[in-house]
């Protein structure tokens, strides 16, 4: 039983029967050989999944933020290899913040902004805008139809979408640890499809900050099901005549891999939470600002936690597996070397570090444990 | 890839506007009674007995919260009671007179007593004028509880109880003890156990400081020979010792006392230390130590919710407990690392004094309430694929 608070449990078990029906090993596999799974793509299209949280005038599903993260949770328990958080939650995010709409049916991408990109706007935000420089580490950007990007202008932050098949797109592929695509994009003078200014408070922190709410979301699903898979392997598993979970030395490794799920779950959960109020307060679709309790220190907060989980909950549920933990033939990988990458993504641990920093200073002794107990 | 199993379970709450002012109102009242730098503040539960001030806390009706209001109490839930700890315990302030009292002997007679025996004690806990002890460790039996040799024998009216309980906190300053003992002999050892309320001022009973490693004394040996304990003060069922003491061992687990002793070391750091360049070096702790304790508080405050709806979390309190005590004890060493000083007990400084009581106390955090390893075996034994 999966259930997330607030959200229909049939629309998770909905999803969780989709996403296991194509998500085993093999079919991981095989996704990473073709760079993403199509079929799967087209099925929770279909379902509309991708645009869960994008509102339907602007060619969304509807519905609210935690019902697209909790689906991304759900995701994360099978290592989904389709764009799900990039299309709705970031892509359909900027797009509608923005006053623009999504293309119900193509795979949209973002580029998530790391040191060393060098998009630029040139000819002003204009009809004679042009795009150009190169992206890294934009994920799904093969397989995207249009990549959508936040780039910087005389009149402030634009969200922009030029299309892949543009002939001024070139896409370089590269991978993540998880064998994701995490593709280098060059652009060269691309016309945007779209382009508008970005919802006010809409900036490349804001974006960050919503990415990695989304990974953070993704790995509590990888985490639980690490979890569920390593308890299980460790009751079937037999050595010196019993099952290992016996062992008093596998089962710290094991209640150290459900501590790690049960922290970033509740992290995820609560930092969504306080998210989804700000937009609720900003109006809708809106980035918040850096002060005050809007979901600023909670995120930051989740995904230090869900970066150090990745490193914790990995080596214990390896150590608990043994050899077999360390084939390509046993699932464990598909979500060790997910939970390697994500956390990276949208911000590791010293970005977080430096990103609290001023909360905790403008917290002071006095005010360090209402942040910490929330007021 | 798996199917999700019934694991632990978390649900997220939050603070409804009634308990928000209930916070309020406990962070008013320790602004003026306990100033800061007014008193000599503890890590958690270690803090200061003080009667006076556990007194205060009942006049208030903080004491017994979650007890009927026919016995004194506040008929009020686990997360109010969870509010008013955590107040209390961040702020360093002296809770040890009632500590045991509020969080479990008082919820365990209220459970498992009889309408007198309600009647007679829980009045007294509620207004912090009664303060109790565990008797549970003995000297051969401390994570495997079931080894206690403690035992009673029925006599005209009652039972006559000897045997030797250990490691007992402020057994010399409290009125009553709640004695695990053997009623009964049976091939099975959960079985013919039996909880007995015992006055430490009984004939018979003799208290024996135990010092701590650090000179203080809220550790002692409680000698018991031939104690009579009348019928009147059997606690529960004779013969259902074990299930009330496992029942009793949940009150004690999970809660903010499992994550908040070196609270106040690092909040003392921040009021020293700021602007220095051990200030900036300290960056690192602390954004991780904030987020830990954010997760962790939500943690413990979803089993106290879980409580209130009817839930029995005791693999999420003993789940949370081992984590959140390394926690505490992460938070000394880190802290320790940071700071270029040999900390002195005596220090004029309040954050070198915490330090050096952290330092020495530290190791009792995964040790009391249920070792780390015996808190491992129970969550395992919760975890079922």
């Amino acid at each position: 039983m999966i259930d997330y608070p607030g959200v229909d449990p049939v629309l998770l078990e909905t999803a969780d029967r989709l996403f296991a029906a194509c998500c085993d090993n093999r079919q991981l596999l095989a996704a990473e050989e073709a760079g993403w799974a199509k079929d799967l793509w087209e099925r929770a299209a279909e379902m509309g999944l991708p645009w869960i949280s994008v509102p339907e005038d602007r060619g969304g599903s509807g519905g609210g933020l935690p019902e697209a993260l909790a689906v991304l949770r759900v995701a994360g328990r099978h290592g989904a290899p389709i764009p799900l958080a990039e299309t709705g939650v970031l892509a359909g995010w900027l797009l509608a913040g923005a006053g623009l709409s999504v293309d119900p049916a193509s795979p949209l991408t973002v580029v998530p902004g790391r040191d060393g990109d060098t998009l630029r706007l040139d000819g002003g935000p204009g009809p004679d805008a042009r795009l150009t420089g190169t992206a890294h580490r934009v994920p799904w950007a093969r397989a995207a139809a249009r990549i959508v990007a936040l780039v910087g202008s005389d009149d402030g932050w634009q969200v922009v979408a030029v299309p892949t098949a543009d002939v001024g797109v070139r896409v370089e592929p590269d991978v993540n640890l998880a064998g994701e695509p995490r593709d280098t994009v060059h652009l060269d003078g691309v016309e945007p499809a779209v382009l508008a200014p970005a919802a006010a408070g809409v900036d490349p922190d804001a974006l960050v900050r919503r990415g990695a709410l989304a990974r953070v979301m993704t790995m509590a699903g990888a985490l639980e099901a690490m979890s569920e898979l390593t308890l299980a392997y460790a009751h079937q598993r037999r050595q010196f005549g019993r099952p290992v979970a016996t062992f008093q030395a596998v089962q710290q490794h094991l209640v150290v891999v459900a501590q790690e799920a049960a922290v970033v779950t509740m992290a995820a959960t609560v930092a969504a939470t306080a998210t989804a109020r700000a937009d609720e307060r900003a109006g809708g679709g809106g980035g918040s600002s850096s002060s005050g309790r809007d979901g600023a220190f909670e995120v930051a907060a989740a995904k230090l936690l869900a970066n150090q989980a990745a490193h914790t909950a990995t080596r214990a549920a390896h150590q608990a597996h043994g050899a077999i933990g360390m084939t390509q033939e046993y699932p464990l990988h598909q979500l060790s070397r997910r939970l390697w990458s994500w956390r990276k993504e949208y911000g590791d641990d010293r970005y977080w570090t430096v990103r609290l920093g001023p909360l905790i200073d403008a917290a002071g002794a006095d005010g360090l444990y209402p942040l910490i107990a929330g007021g | 890839m798996s199917r999700p199993a019934a694991g632990p379970a978390f649900r997220p709450t939050k603070l409804t506007d009634v308990e928000l002012a209930l916070r309020d109102q406990v962070r008013e009242f320790l602004a003026a009674e306990l100033p800061h730098g007014t008193f000599r503040p503890g890590l958690g539960m270690n803090s200061p007995a003080d009667p006076a001030f556990s007194r205060k806390l009942g006049e208030r009706g903080w004491l017994g919260m979650a007890l009927p209001a026919r016995y004194g109490g506040g008929d009020r839930s686990a997360v109010e009671r969870f509010i008013v700890t955590e107040e209390l315990l961040r702020w360093g302030a002296p809770v040890a007179y009632h500590w045991v009292a509020d969080r479990q002997s008082g919820p365990v007679i209220n459970r498992f007593g009889t309408e007198v025996q309600k009647r007679r004690f829980l009045p007294g806990i509620c207004a912090g004028r009664l303060g109790f002890s565990i008797g549970m460790s003995e000297p051969d039996a401390g994570s495997d509880l079931a080894a206690i040799k403690a035992r009673a024998v029925r006599v005209d009216g009652g039972w006559r109880l000897s045997g030797t309980k250990i490691w007992t906190t402020g057994a010399h300053h409290n009125d009553w003890i709640i004695t695990l003992c053997r009623t009964g002999d049976s091939a099975e050892r959960h079985a013919g156990l039996s909880q007995l309320l015992v006055d430490l001022h009984a004939d018979g009973v003799a208290v024996h400081p135990i010092p701590f490693l650090d000179g203080s004394t809220h550790f002692n040996e409680v000698v018991l020979t031939d104690v009579f304990v009348a019928d009147d003060d059997v606690l529960g069922e004779i013969g259902q010792g074990w299930a009330q003491t496992t029942s009793e061992l949940a009150y004690e687990r999970g809660g903010p006392d499992r994550w908040l002793s070196t609270y106040l070391l690092v909040e003392q750091f921040l009021r020293e230390f700021t602007g220095t360049p051990t200030g900036e070096r300290a960056r690192d702790l602390l954004a991780s130590a904030v987020s830990r304790w954010w997760a962790l508080r939500q943690l413990s405050l979803s089993v106290a919710r879980s409580i209130d709806t009817g839930g029995a979390p005791s693999v999420e309190s003993a789940l949370v407990k081992e984590m959140a005590t390394r926690f505490e004890q992460d938070v000394i060493a880190a802290v320790e690392r940071l700071v270029d000083l040999e900390p002195s007990p005596r220090s004029a400084s309040l954050f070198e004094r915490l330090l050096a009581e952290a330092v020495l106390t530290g190791p009792s955090f995964t040790i009391r309430g249920g070792t780390l390893e015996i808190l491992r075996s129970v969550t395992a034994k919760g975890l079922r694929p």
